[in-house]
């Protein structure tokens, strides 16, 4: 059985600027991004994975070649389309957390499906409310939880909509190192045990050692990719990136 | 330092022009208000400066004496001042009011601003007039006339004028001898009219006597000064005289003209201070902003070391700047605004008198940066300490300032708040002296208290109406956004509040009014009522001959007729009492249903004198008491016989109907009529009116005619009211503009997340436009309680007066008022809501 893959870029270019403030920061990349798996874009700063996560998501447009979030064209959907591509497919997670400080923890969870207008499937909410961990903070609002708490949250709330794909850019960015395996193992337990694809921005080689592929980015091209990575196989290929550029 | 405030003052241009806005608009309002009375009273100078040209000094009464006596001038008195050396020329003046001409074919009053009556003995030594026909009057028929009167009034030299003179009670025909006009060829001065009588008539009718002069004005032989001669013929002043230089009659005339507009000023000045006192609260919100988003910036500074004091002047020199700014700019509008304003008065009042161009007085320029650099100040002033708080290692993390607890506030509220509401109830439950200061002071606390516990009232009341306006997921996350930080949220309502409370107020006491005066004049037996002119204060000498209502009564239906003779130049008791009345009290007692409280009412003989309830109480007179009662110059001993119950429609002093002989004339100044059962109304008014056609100024109507022309000038105050409101109400909005602009900014990231999490544009819309109207009918709410609530204590003070009997509250107005606040809130959130939907999500997201 074939099946479409939850993301894909097929030759997207994105520049930035013009004459000589010019910066090409994808040139032509192709990548598709599987169901159900957990990947990872590497790279040195600057080297458009970022870029690259943000034409995926729909967050920024394209200069040339097409973005599908599964059968659905990403590039050159209006607003209109965008917004219901966002409920409905897409996830996301951010360094910054990004809660509502007006919202409690349990609403911010379910705010993606109170903004589509969606009753969350209750037995699957449980499930992810569990896993979040959270117990009875979960009545707290966003100032009284920790970092770590905060970003679990942020990330039952891309969870609970079941998107067909979860973008996190550098989730574990603004974490101590104990949360951030938390909210890694989180992640991974989320892709194994449901089924949920992931396509994680990060530069912390530890970090995509949970993925399932990683696949790294040099000035704007893709360069390279490891399938069922380690820390170590990860590091080692970030050095030789390095000292190719 | 300075430097580092300038720049950041450049960087935040958007949000301080909002400031800037306010500023402008109230100050404007202050200085056009100046501008305009002083622009009116150098055009009104110049008017008369013209008159008074010839004018070297003028010899006056000092007074309009205590008693109402009128002190004259007798002929040989001017003929002593006028052999004073340096004295060119002397003329005696003899002049008469309420004189009235009619149209030579309609028969119709002519209409005009003033007419000047004066006496001639046909030569005008100070060369104000020239004869242009004809030739002076010379006897007790004839009269010399203006070019623009004769104009006015459709007559030529030869024919017959029709005079209405107040002393002679009934019109008189007149040949016109002759037509003047005013150097230069000017038909008028300023498009009055001007009626010259043969001199001894003129003193005759309006003194009594002849050989007697009002005043007195000199010319100067050539090389005497003014004020030389002011001093020589002081010398030889009678009694009760004084002397001014032509300089100085032209200042008193002018300010006594401009003295009529200067009630105008007051009232425009007034509302500029109410649309200052709302800009207050939009620029402390702004300030308290900007200092909140840059508290980062400003805990650097300290870090690098600026001190306490430094922070704070950063900030107060941003308020300086926007508030000089505004100020500069108010001014620039207001010179343009009250100069068209007073042009267009001018224009529309008919006055031809030529303009003086703008004038700017110096105190205009000084009260307006007062106005604008004050109000900054005292509304930055606590911004300012609060960035100067922020310690400096903020610079180095985020800050999270938790929310201030509102309990101070509440506290200090309720201070106000529950000694407010007991002054205000003292003077209502019980009789208190001093009682409309107490209920005055008592709404100015409860205002205050209100205002101080608008950020607890917030919560409840906003997601109580959150309930209403909240729908969906985006009206949820307006309704707490506005819940979010109370104080921003009560601060911006405020503004509202402070306007919708004065509307409310005094809608409130309109429509009681209204309603009460409907529900008594019902009761009463009067069908017809007959009102003098408005043009002077009654006193016997405007209104109609009483010999009229003879032939009133004699009309088919009529069953009672009345005449009030009214006059304001009275005193009783020894204390001056404008609006003592002499009428047949025991008609007024049949037809105004009055009811007896003490001693007997009916008929009254000579001396006796009939009062209201209040009007005892307050003075504490018992039936049988002697009271001083002075009418003009003449004092005597009444006795009370009867106290009647205050009715809002009667009330005050009545006198036996012989107190007419001690009035400046004989004419009544209120009339009334009552009719049979089924007596055609609208012929006997026509009828009424017919009768009444000879008395200039003379208005007769139905009993419903009146109360709505009543109605009609209830409802135009009421408008007058909210229009001035108008730039305060503009201000708050700008208010609720800003700090959702803001909030918009502080919140860049918030919008970013769940526009990236799904949230429509339309939705992100919604969201603010919630979060908007919520603040304006939080606003609306707080000042509808507060203005009902003063309103109706205001009315049952005037209740407890006999001058209303009810509380009626203004239903329709209110609802307007509120879906007005809808659409303020929708109007604000227009900038705002489209500035954060088409906020790009990535840049938002990444906003720091």
């Amino acid at each position: 059985m074939t099946m479409t893959p939850a993301a894909r870029a097929v030759e997207v270019w994105k520049v930035y600027g013009t004459g000589e403030a010019q910066v090409q920061a994808l040139r032509g990349v192709s990548a598709e991004f599987e169901r159900g798996k957990y990947t990872a874009i590497m790279g040195p700063s600057g080297s458009g994975k970022s870029t690259l996560m943000h034409c995926l998501a729909g967050l920024d447009t394209v200069n040339a070649g097409t973005v599908y979030i599964g059968e659905t064209q990403v590039t050159g959907l209006g607003d209109a389309g965008l917004t219901k591509l966002r409920r409905e497919k897409v996830g996301f997670i951010f360094q910054q957390f990004n809660l509502l400080p007006t919202l409690t923890a349990a609403e911010n969870i379910t705010l993606p499906l109170a903004i589509a207008g969606r009753q969350p499937d209750k037995a699957w909410y449980d499930t992810v409310i569990l896993t979040v961990g959270l117990g009875d903070r979960l009545h707290h609002r966003p100032s009284e939880l920790s970092g770590g708490q905060q970003q679990r949250v942020a990330c039952a709330r891309a969870l609970v909509s079941r998107p067909e794909v979860i973008f996190a850019d550098e989730p574990t960015g603004n974490l101590d190192s104990r949360s951030g395996t938390d909210v890694l193992n989180f992640l991974r337990d989320s892709v194994r045990q449901h089924g949920q694809t992931i396509v994680m921005v990060t530069h912390d080689p530890n970090a995509a050692s949970y993925a399932d592929r990683v696949v790294f980015l040099a000035d704007g091209e893709i360069v390279d990719e490891i399938l069922s990575p380690t820390a170590d196989s990860v590091l080692d290929r970030m050095k030789k990136l390095d000292r190719n550029a | 330092m300075i430097k580092a405030s300038l720049r950041g003052l450049l960087q935040r241009k958007l949000r301080l022009a909002l400031a800037v806005i306010a500023i402008v608009l109230s100050v404007g309002f202050l200085s056009g208000s100046m501008v305009l009375s002083d622009t009116l009273n150098a055009r009104f100078a110049g008017l008369f400066a013209t008159i008074n040209e010839n004018v070297a000094v003028q010899v006056q009464p000092t007074k309009e004496s205590d008693n109402g006596e009128r002190v004259l001038l007798s002929a040989a008195e001017l003929e002593k001042m006028s052999k004073v050396d340096g004295v060119d020329k002397a003329s005696g003046e003899v002049s008469g009011q309420g004189v009235v001409p009619f149209q030579s074919d309609t028969g119709d009053e002519v209409t005009t601003q003033t007419t000047i009556a004066a006496g001639t003995d046909g030569r005008d030594p100070l060369g104000l007039v020239e004869l242009r026909e004809g030739d002076w009057p010379h006897s007790a028929d004839e009269v010399a006339i203006s070019a623009n009167t004769a104009k006015l009034a459709k007559v030529k030299r030869g024919e017959q004028l029709k005079i209405f003179v107040p002393q002679l009670g009934e019109p008189k025909n007149y040949r016109v001898s002759g037509i003047v006009g005013y150097s230069g060829g000017r038909d008028s001065l300023a498009g009055e009219a001007l009626i010259l009588f043969e001199l001894g008539h003129a003193q005759e009718m309006f003194y009594g006597k002849r050989d007697v002069f009002a005043n007195a004005s000199f010319s100067a032989k050539d090389g005497v000064t003014h004020e030389e001669l002011k001093k020589r013929i002081e010398a030889q002043l009678p009694a009760g005289f004084k002397a001014l230089t032509g300089e100085e009659v032209t200042e008193q005339q002018s300010n006594v003209l401009g003295d009529q507009f200067s009630v105008f000023q007051i009232i425009l000045t007034a509302f500029a201070i109410i649309a200052a006192f709302v800009g207050i609260f939009l620029i402390y919100n702004t300030f308290n902003i900007i200092v909140a988003q840059r508290s980062r910036e400003l805990a650097l500074l300290r870090a690098m070391g600026a001190g306490w004091g430094q922070v704070v002047g950063s900030v107060m020199l941003e308020a300086l700047i926007v508030g000089g700014v505004g100020a500069t700019l108010g001014l620039a509008l207001g010179a343009g605004v009250g100069a068209l304003v007073e042009r267009m008065l001018t224009s529309g009042i008919g006055l031809g008198i030529e303009s003086a161009g703008i004038v700017l007085s110096p105190w205009a320029v000084l009260w307006s940066y007062a106005m604008g650099i004050l109000v900054t100040v005292i509304a930055a002033f606590v911004p300012a300490i609060k960035a100067s708080s922020v310690p400096p290692v903020a610079a180095m993390r985020e800050v999270v300032r938790p929310d201030k607890s509102l309990v101070g506030l509440t506290i200090t509220g309720s201070c106000f708040l529950v000694p407010g509401l007991a002054l205000v109830a003292l003077p209502l439950l019980a009789s208190v002296p001093q009682s409309t200061l107490i209920l005055a002071a008592g709404l100015g606390l409860v205002f205050i208290g209100v205002m101080l516990l608008s950020p607890m009232l917030a919560k409840p009341v906003v997601r109580l109406l959150g309930y209403l306006v909240g729908w969906g997921q985006a009206g949820k996350l307006g309704v707490r956004n506005s819940l979010r930080n109370p104080r921003r949220t009560a601060v911006t309502a405020i503004s509202l509040m402070i306007g919708v409370t004065l509307i409310s107020a005094a809608a409130t006491v309109t429509e009681s009014f209204k309603t009460s005066l409907e529900n008594d004049i019902g009761r009463y037996d009067v069908a017809i009522i007959v009102l003098g002119p408005n043009t002077a204060p009654p006193d016997g000498r405007t209104g109609y001959n009483p010999t009229a209502m003879d032939k009133v009564s004699q009309l088919p239906g009529v069953t009672d007729v009345a005449s009030w003779h009214i006059t304001l130049n009275g005193a009783l008791g020894g204390q001056p009492y404008p609006g003592l009345a002499a009428t047949d009290v025991a008609v007024a007692q049949r037809m105004w249903k009055m009811e007896t409280i003490e001693g007997r009412l009916g008929k009254l003989s000579p001396n006796e004198f009939v009062i209201d309830d209040n009007l005892a109480k307050d003075r504490g007179w018992k039936v049988g008491e002697k009271v001083k009662v002075r009418i003009e110059a003449v004092e005597r001993d009444y006795t009370l016989v009867g106290i009647y119950k205050a009715t809002p429609t009667v009330s005050g002093p009545l006198l036996a109907e012989a107190a007419v002989d001690d009035f400046a004339g004989g004419l009544a100044y209120q009339g009334f009529v009552s009719v049979s059962q089924g007596t055609d109304v609208a012929a006997t008014v026509a009828s009424v009116d017919k009768i009444m056609s000879d008395y200039p100024g003379v208005t007769v109507g139905d009993m419903s005619a009146f109360l709505k022309q009543f109605n009609q000038i209830f409802d135009f105050l009421l408008r007058a009211i909210t229009f001035l409101l108008g730039v305060a109400l503009i201000i708050a909005l700008l208010g609720i503009l800003n700090t959702l602009l803001l909030s918009i900014v502080e919140r860049t990231r918030e919008l970013g997340l769940v526009r990236a999490i799904g949230l429509s544009r339309g939705a992100v819309v919604r969201m603010v436009g919630v979060e908007s109207i919520l603040i304006a009918v939080f606003g609306c709410l707080l000042g509808l309680v507060v203005g009902v609530g003063s309103g109706a204590a205001l009315s049952q003070a005037l209740i407890e007066a006999d001058f209303m009997t009810t509380i009626v509250l203004p239903w329709t107005n209110l609802i307007a008022y509120v879906v007005t606040a809808i659409l303020f809130g929708v109007f604000a959130a227009v900038v705002p809501a489209l500035r954060a939907a088409f906020l790009n999500v990535l840049d938002a997201i990444a906003y720091e």
